[in-house]
């Protein structure tokens, strides 16, 4: 199962945890519809849609209300401590979350008590609060952007407002440079999905792949757009990727959702995930994912 | 509103709020545990003190909606600090032109307006839970009649996005007298 955990912009949606569904518009968890906005209900959907053209089982999510006091958040991470061993699942995405360093300890611990590991993946305030913890290494993914990498390669920074000006107007260049030094301070996970300008999938702090086409500027601007790759990377990893695979390819289909969707500056991240089914049929051969025959659409070095 | 919490975790924050004296530093400490911040008296390091010796440890992202409240409820403080690292927040913005939009990024956080317009079309980046809600609240808007990040979100995340908002709100300013 991939479960997918964050807040959504509500004050009075309780807690609440189950399979979730995209209807174009909204995503749908025990029949509450909630927009399709910037955020988690942005990875859950793109998630949706991934796991619905594989055919594999629907992602399930673990959502609450939180607008920013943190008591949502809070009640997250408590499920999460006193649940995850039970929930097992096999693919975990945290996400919009109010860092706490001390709840996201916990978190980890309780990790550690699965009977069977599951890969995690972590995003947005989840990452920072990895980071800042201490906790980057017991990660499997990170999903930064490149702000966030700077961030990740600051070693006194808990925050990525308080990252030092050297390294966020590093040009992306240096993207390269700040993972492997991230990576030496313990602050990145084993594996980097990088977005940008160019994509960099890095392992152990070496890039192994880079993806830069169809060259998109405007995916920068739209709210969500990271959230999709979070989204769809668990959902292949789920239906048994290899991470490397699987973040060469949603790199690439991310692109590529917003070269269908003809995206400006004022698309809005809907618009985004309704064109990544047509992406896939056109691109990923699901009659055929065990060797990946399309492995030349992956790497632009392949 | 911000509800009360009953949680006990002692607080691992990486965030200082520094007084005057003593007694501010009581009051601000019961301000904000009051309000179900997690909040706890601690000595500030030799490094970082000012004004008192006592100090109120925080959770620092949480500096934006912890500034309003000690404002709102008159209780005076120096300034809230980082435990580690320099103490000043990010300063320089960056400015990308597509055209039609402009894209002000602050620290993590980017907020794209219409260059006629002056509406909001697009807030992306960041990853704290007021930003979504903030996202919902601000697109469509118009720069001039929106209400500015840090009057309603509670984290570092959107005081970036105030960041980038005002400088906005100045290119678009600019921009309609040429």
């Amino acid at each position: 199962m991939l479960l997918i955990c964050g807040t959504i912009p509500k004050d009075d949606f309780p807690l609440a945890v189950g399979p979730v569904s995209f209807d174009g518009a909204s995503l749908l968890l025990n029949g509450a519809a909630i927009p399709c906005t910037q955020g988690t209900a942005a990875l859950a959907s793109a998630a949706c849609e991934v796991a619905e053209y594989l055919g594999a089982e629907r992602p399930h999510a673990l959502l609450v209300g939180d607008r920013g006091t943190g008591k949502g958040s809070r009640l997250l991470y408590e499920h999460l401590i006193k649940n995850l061993s039970s929930l097992s699942p096999g693919v975990v995405v945290l996400h919009y979350m109010l860092p706490i360093m001390g709840l996201m300890k916990k978190v980890c611990q309780s990790v550690e008590k699965c009977r069977r590991r599951p890969v995690m993946i972590a995003d947005a305030a989840a990452m920072y609060a990895a980071k800042a913890a201490g906790l980057a290494p017991q990660f499997d993914i990170f999903t930064p952007d490149h702000s966030e990498m700077a961030f990740l390669a600051d070693p006194e920074a808990s925050h990525p407002a308080y990252v030092s000006r050297h390294l966020f107007e590093s040009d992306g260049a240096m993207i390269p440079e700040l993972a492997l030094a991230s990576y030496k301070q313990r602050g990145a996970a084993i594996m980097l999905v990088i977005k940008g300008a160019t994509d960099y999938i890095v392992e152990y702090g070496k890039v192994i792949g880079q993806i830069s086409e169809p060259d998109i500027p405007a995916l920068e601007a739209i709210g969500g757009t990271g959230d999709t790759i979070s989204g769809m990377l668990g959902a292949f990893i789920q239906a048994g990727f290899p991470f490397a695979d699987a973040a060469l390819l949603t790199a690439r289909v991310n692109r590529l959702a917003g070269q269908y969707a003809r995206a400006t500056p004022a698309t809005k991240i809907r618009e985004i995930i309704a064109a990544i089914p047509a992406v896939l049929k056109d691109h990923v051969n699901k009659e055929n994912l065990s060797s990946l025959s399309e492995r030349s659409m992956l790497n632009d070095r392949n | 509103m911000r509800m009360k919490t009953n949680n006990k975790t002692s607080i691992d924050g990486e965030g200082l709020i520094l007084f005057n004296n003593v007694e501010e530093a009581l009051y601000g400490e019961k301000v904000l545990k009051a309000a179900g911040y997690e909040a706890k008296l601690v000595a500030p390091p030799p490094e970082l003190r000012k004004g008192c010796d006592l100090a109120v440890e925080i959770n620092l992202v949480e500096k934006t909606g912890i500034e309003r409240l000690l404002k709102e409820k008159m209780a005076d403080c120096l300034e809230i600090v980082p435990v580690k690292g320099k103490g000043s927040l990010l300063e320089v913005v960056r400015v990308t032109d597509f055209g039609e939009a402009v894209m002000v990024k602050a620290g993590n956080m980017k907020l794209t307006f219409d260059k006629k317009s002056g509406t909001i079309v697009n807030i992306s980046g960041g990853g704290c839970p007021d930003i979504p809600s903030l996202h919902a609240d601000l697109l469509d808007k118009k720069l001039s009649e929106a209400v500015r990040p840090k009057e309603k979100g509670y984290t570092l995340c959107s005081l970036m996005l105030d960041r980038a908002f005002v400088e906005s709100l100045d290119l678009w300013k600019n921009h309609r007298k040429e």
